[in-house]
């Protein structure tokens, strides 16, 4: 087969400039999102005392936790030295790296002081979960920057500075450290963010030490589905496989295998606090949600069914996994239940808070939640810096080895 | 020729060690000894507030005698400067019992010992004082509203725009219930019932007895008609507050969450069996 030596298509192909004017739009409409919040305070969003946290915090738990694939594709190479895995190393630490990017900058946004962000650095809370959080993004962070280098140094734009070559070759040989540091910071973290809710004693509906390990698991399985679903379209629109049809396969199965494990967990987790037991504050809370909230039904019919059994069975099974747009469609949806899980644990937990007043007609309302247009228009901004950036990445970075060593130059 | 090249590169190399080694040797030393590494930085969150472990702050609401007649919301944000009604540090509403006797629910900062608020911020930036205040330090808050979350009983505000100065945005409460005694807090940290800290610890310095001199006392207990909430040091057998906990059986909001509150309630009413 010839070799196809333009990465993605023309410059000029108009689909390709299609793409590219609806990215720099969602980024200007990001930008006025950004400056409106700045200028304003977070007046602007429509989060409240009873809702502090909404459309952003989901924002960053799900690109934090899609972002995932880096880590565990890494550990999976690198520690475990699975190394049929390799030929996606790179596209996934990259796929991590604009999770990552994206997570921050939306915090950014998200924060009341912006200006303080050292402060979790500098001022040391070591009881709470988020400065543990903190640490381990800002750590975790620079080791995918180590990581992204070498890709960045090794494309033919950085050539005529051999030092960066070489460079980058001295930071390749780190690989194996960062690995381990970046499943330990993963590790740590990823389960954090669900610790964020799960240690909470006074929010009857998140107060389970379950909380930390669903985090992980979900974020394991979405950021491989991910990475592969990324690669698959990549290989689609340059017309050529980039992966190998084996390690399509096996990729598959490592999300499906953590899918499992999430949904086994998942469904455990509501039978004990549910089905097989009474605890009245659980049971107060979540017959309040169920009676004035979705969420009671997004959990089941979006989260279990439509982003839990369904994609495991197509991933489990070769008729539906050996056909692209099938198999596609079930890492999408693996990747759509990531996000919209993240939204459910968010509001649910607070649009029911607790019962404090000694009465019976106080605080009986539910809060509730609808992002306003400033909020949805800096996540745009925000998703439209991750597509761009993965956009010029797939066009002009080096992100999967050459397949073929003979067609090469 | 890639000979020689390594070799400049070996000894670039071992310089950048040397000056690497120092100085993260400096940058460890400085956060060991004075830095965020230190002793007194990781137990955190210890601040030179004056506060000691002598008193322990403790309010008491009289729900049974309370008329609803809503002056210590009033009081609270005249003298705290909270113009704004959404962010009330002292709510209040009309409740019932589960008998059906209408009573008038009051709600400060609950000061809990074991504050899920303080636990949860990266930054320590709320802490509970050797008094038992649950405080606040509005410059190192970064307004992530992780305490908002955490909080169970609805207690904290955020400020969601930036508060006008006084002298353009008028607080509708003062003068008539009282004058400004501290200043707006800016946008984007969070804030709340402080039991009137500066009042306490002001108090103290001139020798005056908090619960019991009103110019030491919390704003909403002094503007009560009623007597219907009570202050003092819970370590003083004499104070009012050790007092009234020990004339009347009270309750405390929510004690299966285990935050142990430091402010009592005495049911509205006894109702009739």
């Amino acid at each position: 087969m010839a070799v196809i030596k333009a990465p993605l298509s023309r410059p000029k192909s108009p689909p390709l400039a299609l793409w590219l004017a609806t990215l720099m739009a969602m980024i200007v409409v990001g930008g006025v999102g950004m400056y409106q919040t700045l200028a304003n305070g977070l007046q602007v969003t429509n989060l409240s005392d009873r809702v502090p946290w909404g459309l952003w915090i989901t924002h960053d738990l799900s690109a934090i936790g899609l972002g995932a694939g880096a880590f565990t594709l890494s550990a999976v190479i690198y520690l475990f030295r699975i190394k049929r895995f390799e030929p996606v190393a790179r596209i996934a630490v990259f796929v991590g790296f604009l999770g990552y990017t994206s997570a921050m900058l939306a915090l950014a946004m998200d924060i009341g002081r912006p200006d303080r962000f050292w402060h979790p650095l500098v001022f040391w809370n070591v009881h709470s979960v988020l400065w543990e959080i903190t640490w381990c993004v800002v750590l975790y962070s620079t080791v995918l920057v180590i990581e992204v280098l070498p890709i960045l140094f090794e494309s033919k734009y950085f050539a005529r500075w051999p030092k960066l070559a070489n460079l980058s070759h001295k930071l390749h040989k780190l690989t194996p450290v960062m690995a381990v540091l970046g499943m330990a910071l993963s590790l740590l973290h990823q389960s954090s963010l669900g610790a964020t809710y799960g240690v909470l004693s006074g929010r009857a509906i998140w107060f389970k030490p379950s909380m930390p390990v669903m985090f992980i698991l979900s974020a394991v399985a979405g950021g491989v589905s991910l990475t592969l679903l990324v690669t698959m379209i990549l290989s689609k629109l340059q017309g050529k496989e980039l992966i190998d049809k084996w390690l399509r396969r096996d990729m598959a199965r490592l999300a499906a295998f953590a899918l499992l494990a999430y949904l086994y967990l998942k469904i455990w987790d509501w039978a004990a606090t549910n089905y097989y037991s009474h605890a009245p504050g659980v049971t107060n809370a979540l017959e309040r949600l169920q009676a004035t909230t979705p969420y009671t039904r997004s959990f089941w019919g979006l989260e279990v069914i439509l982003c839990g059994f369904i994609p495991a069975i197509i991933l489990l099974n070769r008729p539906f996994r050996r056909r692209h747009g099938i198999l596609m469609t079930g890492l999408a949806l693996i990747v759509f239940g990531v996000i919209i899980n993240r939204w459910n644990v968010t509001l649910s937990g607070l649009v029911v808070p607790p019962h404090w007043s000694p009465g019976v007609l106080g605080n009986a309302v539910a809060a509730s939640y609808v992002p306003s247009w400033t909020e949805v228009a800096v996540s745009t901004g925000v998703l439209g810096y991750a597509l761009l950036a993965f956009t010029l990445g797939a066009r002009y970075l080096p992100l999967f080895p050459k397949k073929a060593e003979d067609g090469g130059d | 020729m890639a000979k020689k090249k390594n070799k400049a590169l070996i000894s670039r190399r071992d310089a950048l060690k040397i000056i690497g080694a120092t100085g993260v040797t400096a940058v460890a030393s400085q956060l060991l000894m004075s830095g965020p590494l230190s002793a007194e930085a990781i137990q955190g969150i210890a601040r030179e507030t004056g506060a000691s472990g002598e008193h322990e702050w403790h309010m008491g609401i009289d729900l049974d005698k309370c008329i609803g007649c809503r002056y210590c919301l009033r009081a609270c944000q005249a003298v705290n400067d909270v113009p704004d009604d959404e962010m009330r540090w002292n709510i209040g509403f009309p409740e019932r019992t589960e008998g059906g006797t209408d009573f008038f629910m009051t709600r400060p900062c609950l000061h809990c010992q074991e504050a899920p608020c303080v636990k949860v911020c990266p930054v320590g930036a709320t802490w509970v004082r050797e008094d038992g205040i649950v405080a606040m330090d509005y410059d190192r808050c970064i307004g992530c509203r992780y305490c908002e979350v955490a909080c169970p009983y609805d207690v904290r505000r955020f400020n969601w725009k930036q508060p006008e100065p006084p002298e353009v945005k008028k607080n509708p409460y003062q003068p008539m219930w009282g004058e400004a005694e501290v200043e707006r807090r800016p946008r984007g940290v969070v804030e709340k019932c402080t039991f009137c800290v500066h009042r306490i610890d002001r108090g103290l310095e001139f020798g005056l007895t908090p619960g019991v001199d009103p110019q030491a006392t919390p704003a909403c207990v002094v503007i009560c008609p009623v007597n219907a909430r009570v202050f003092g040091d819970a370590n003083d057998p004499e104070s009012p507050i050790s007092k009234f906990l020990e004339e009347h059986e009270t309750f405390r909001l929510r004690e299966d969450f285990g935050t142990e509150p430091k402010v009592h309630y005495v049911r509205p009413a006894k109702e009739e069996a």
